[in-house]
């Protein structure tokens, strides 16, 4: 938690102070209005338990953060994630993988994302914040009948105490 | 000179028709509905005559409004089919029908749309009318609720893929509103769907700016508009063109009032009655086709309705051609010319003295 927090407000930092270098140079693109604007927009109003944020002074490339949910076997874990931005970006998907390892059946071990919204449901309206909050409720209900990884989503729809407990020990081992 | 010729013909059929007319009258309308309409100066058979048609095609308004007082100058007459024709354009259907159709193109296509239109329209509008007194507010009393309201308002006139306020806003046939050039991109790389509720989106639709609302906008944040425009190089130049209605409205009614001024000149003969009335719906031809041009939206219910004008046009003037060829006012008028020469040139030569 308090990683998590420091690590948000960091990245806010440095964002805002990213975002002042970046509306000389790219206030002309959509796109990097856009994620301007969405950035600016995401240190008003987070959503709870996530956060991000541009990882240096590339606007295109993020990082985020989101806190497991509790009730689930996540919950407490800090994942991290990539957001890259692609040039066209409203109207293309941004590319989202988490970089912390997790025990779930639309993730696989490079940590690419089955997530209908980032590939073929993607919809210009949608923002950072509504794929990282689409990203926190595959943590509360993992969709197993369209999986990355088939055997994770075979224990969950098998034996799912089974799978709550290793999802618990790989976030209690990577995620904290 | 010329005059006197037609005038003729009417007066000989006067004594014919009226009296089976009335009778037919007798049986459909009551003698006290006659007698308002005596007063009114409606001709019986053109009573009758609107009771039982329909129009079909609502068209030639002036046409309408000059017979219609020439009804009841020249008593009615049955002898010839291109008269009749005439008069059934009745005064009594003329105030609604012609103004429709050339709404009707427009109006209907765009129907669809603007009835979903309007119920944001009117949200947006009554947000418009709500934030006034709230606008002013700040000056008077208190400043808190202004931004709060504003920001509210910003959020709601926002395009959901720029999230900035909507510029020239366009909207889905599903009532969600976007940037005109935003929507366009949105339908170019994401498919032809709602960018907020995957509904399908036609082409045509996604390139017209909902007026109101980007007037409302104008009005609500001008600052944000003007920095727009001048980054952008959009021109809105084009909104402006957007409304043209009101315009050839305008132009309509100063029409039909130099109508009125002709019709207080006096009777005309027939002919030139035809020939005016021609002349008219020539006018009335080339108006529609240039708002079509106008308008550059192709769109079925103008195209029917210009090819019918057309062909009737057409057959009009084919009908006219065969049937009076031998009448028309400029031949008979050359006749008499000649022949007051030819008795001029007499009348000198017998006064010559030899």
């Amino acid at each position: 938690m308090m990683i998590g927090g420091g690590r948000s407000s960091s990245s806010s930092t440095t964002a805002t102070a990213a975002g002042g270098t970046w509306v000389s140079t790219t206030s002309v693109s959509t796109s990097g209005k856009r994620i301007q604007r969405e950035m600016s927009e995401l240190n008003v109003d987070p959503p709870p338990h996530c956060s991000a944020g541009p990882k240096g002074d590339n606007l295109y490339h993020w990082v985020a953060t989101i806190i497991g949910p509790p009730g689930t076997p996540y919950q407490g874990g800090i994942f991290f994630l990539d957001i890259t931005f692609p040039s066209d970006y409203p109207f293309k998907p941004p590319k989202v993988v988490f970089k912390t390892r997790i025990y779930h059946c639309n993730v696989d071990a490079a940590g690419n994302l089955s997530l209908d919204i980032l590939k073929d449901s993607w919809s210009p309206a949608l923002t950072v914040t509504k794929v990282l909050t689409a990203i926190k409720s595959i943590f509360t209900n993992p969709d197993p009948y369209n999986p990355h990884v088939s055997g994770i989503a075979r224990l969950y729809l098998t034996d799912k105490a089974k799978h709550d407990e290793i999802a618990a020990e790989w976030t209690l081992r990577f995620a904290k | 000179m010329v005059r006197a010729e037609p005038k003729q013909t009417p007066q000989d059929s006067k004594q014919a028709i009226p009296i089976e007319n009335s009778q037919k009258v007798d049986t459909r309308f009551s003698p006290r509905f006659k007698s308002v309409a005596a007063m009114a100066g409606w001709d019986e058979e053109a009573l009758l005559v609107a009771s039982l048609i329909v129009e079909d095609t609502p068209d030639r308004q002036s046409k309408h409004k000059k017979r219609s007082d020439l009804v009841f100058k020249t008593p009615p007459s049955t002898t010839s089919r291109r008269k009749r024709r005439a008069q059934r354009r009745s005064p009594v259907s003329t105030p609604i029908a012609p103004l429709n159709l050339d709404e009707e193109g427009t109006s209907k296509q765009e129907s669809g749309k603007q009835s979903m239109e309007q119920r944001i329209n009117v949200n947006e509008e009554k947000k418009s009318e709500v934030n006034e007194p709230t606008q002013q507010a700040p000056g008077v009393s208190c400043s808190n609720p202004a931004p709060q309201c504003m920001d509210k308002l910003r959020d709601e006139l926002s395009c959901a893929i720029c999230l900035e306020i909507c510029f020239e806003p366009s909207t889905t046939p599903c009532g969600h509103s976007f940037c005109k050039k935003c929507l366009r991109s949105a339908a170019d790389k994401c498919g032809k769907k709602c960018p907020k509720c995957r509904q399908l989106i036609s082409n045509g639709r996604s390139c017209t700016v909902n007026t109101v609302l980007w007037n409302t906008i104008q009005l609500l944040f001008p600052q944000e508009v003007e920095a727009r425009k001048a980054a952008g190089a959009l021109n809105s130049r084009k909104v402006q063109r957007q409304s043209p209605e009101s315009g050839s409205r305008s132009t309509r009614r100063t029409r039909s009032t130099t109508d009125a001024s002709m019709r207080r000149r006096g009777v005309m003969s027939q002919d030139e009655d035809a020939a005016l009335a021609l002349r008219l719906q020539r006018e009335d031809l080339s108006r529609l086709v240039s708002t079509r041009r106008r308008r550059e939206m192709p769109s079925q219910d103008v195209d029917a309705a210009l090819a019918l004008r057309l062909q009737r046009e057409e057959f009009m003037e084919s009908f006219r051609g065969t049937h009076q060829q031998s009448r028309t006012p400029l031949s008979l008028a050359r006749a008499n010319l000649r022949a007051m020469a030819s008795r001029a040139i007499n009348l000198r030569i017998r006064d010559r003295p030899v």
